[in-house]
């Protein structure tokens, strides 16, 4: 399984962190605003992590998960929660916590359910690093979002230890 | 049965076709029998839902179903040293000479939405060469969903598309079309 790219938005609709691996987005240099972290994997190049405001496929994923949200809410009820969607060449795990701050995460086709392992990181990685943290805001106006070293390293080291080393599929 | 309904959204991204099909077997093997009143289409949400929520949801659809071909993951095509995917040059993934990229399949073409899941229901699209897209939502156990669809689509193909008196994406108010698809749904 690999993962593609993960994003943050908090409830304001604001993209408050994302991350893109083996990213080549055409007009957006993968350049990163920070030394990146340090990458354990060998086939992961350097993290590409642009500015918030640069570009607008954040703006994209989060109308489309907005979107398709409301719409699973109106169809199955308020009960009823958005957990993927799947096209020829990716899928989108969404995972929205009660305090409205939705994770969603693009893998490849054939990955599995991530609704834990999204949880995973909101409750040992979010929580742990970004609620906790004293000096990290409350709110995230104008799109500062989470800049914190912690983090992203944690994050890191999850996917590509956790997620991305998963056994393959057999039938791949 | 647990199917729930059928849309059929034309390519400019109109609702041509809507049907909810009866769900009280569904309602009554297929969940754990935890679920509220269920409605129209066997979701607790839809007791409410209007023709013209399904007018309004159609539309949502369509631009959302744009919007996912669009954000698909481009990776440079020079990185391509990942063995899960070998290199494959490919015109799918090329578009111009300053930003060659390629997709994480590059030997399939890209498509929007092929299949949604929520906690109570399952979501499969099957968009014709055309661009008329079909919406089927079935209960998230349901198997072959593909298959199903693929066979709404002979049906649509046959009784509407071969009809003299359908115009292409108007609305389809066809009888033939409404005996093939019940017998196709329910008799299988």
């Amino acid at each position: 399984m690999v993962v593609f790219a993960f994003y943050v938005f908090d409830r304001h609709a604001e993209c408050i962190y994302k991350k893109r691996w083996q990213d080549a987005l055409p007009g957006a240099p993968a350049t990163s605003l920070r030394p990146p972290s340090q990458s354990t994997v060998a086939n992961a190049p350097a993290p590409a992590r642009q500015s918030l405001k640069s570009d607008d496929d954040a703006k994209l994923i989060f109308g489309t998960v907005y979107s398709l949200r409301n719409m699973v809410r109106k169809l199955g009820g308020e009960d009823d929660s958005f957990l993927s969607y799947r096209t020829s060449q990716y899928k989108l795990h969404y995972y929205e916590t009660p305090t409205n701050i939705k994770f969603v995460m693009l893998t490849d086709v054939k990955a599995n359910s991530m609704r834990h392992a999204l949880q995973q990181i909101y409750v040992n990685i979010y929580v742990e690093y970004v609620v906790k943290n004293a000096l990290s805001p409350a709110e995230h106006p104008g799109g500062i979002g989470v800049d914190n070293e912690l983090f992203e390293a944690s994050l890191d080291v999850f996917v590509e230890r956790v997620l991305n080393t998963q056994p393959p599929d057999p039938r791949a | 049965m647990p199917v729930f309904a059928l849309l059929v959204i034309s390519k400019a991204g109109s609702l041509i076709y809507h049907r909810t099909l009866p769900t009280s077997t569904s309602a009554s093997t297929s969940s754990s029998g935890s679920q509220p009143a269920t409605g129209t289409l066997g979701l607790p949400g839809t007791t409410s839902l209007t023709t013209n929520d399904y007018l309004v949801l159609a539309g949502t659809f369509h631009g959302v179903h744009a919007i996912t071909k669009n954000v698909t993951p481009k990776f440079l095509a020079n990185s391509a040293s990942s063995s899960d995917h070998p290199p494959a040059p490919t015109t799918n993934g090329v578009t111009g000479k300053a930003s060659s990229f390629r997709y994480p399949i590059p030997d399939a073409p890209v498509t929007g939405i092929e299949s949604l899941e929520s906690s109570f229901f399952k979501l499969t699209v099957f968009q014709s060469l055309t661009g008329t897209k079909f919406l089927l939502f079935t209960d998230p156990s349901m198997p072959n969903t593909d298959g199903l669809i693929r066979g709404i689509y002979d049906r649509f193909a046959d009784h509407v598309c071969k009809n003299p008196f359908w115009h292409i994406d108007n609305p389809i108010r066809l009888d033939g079309w409404e005996r093939a698809l019940n017998q196709f749904l329910f008799r299988r």
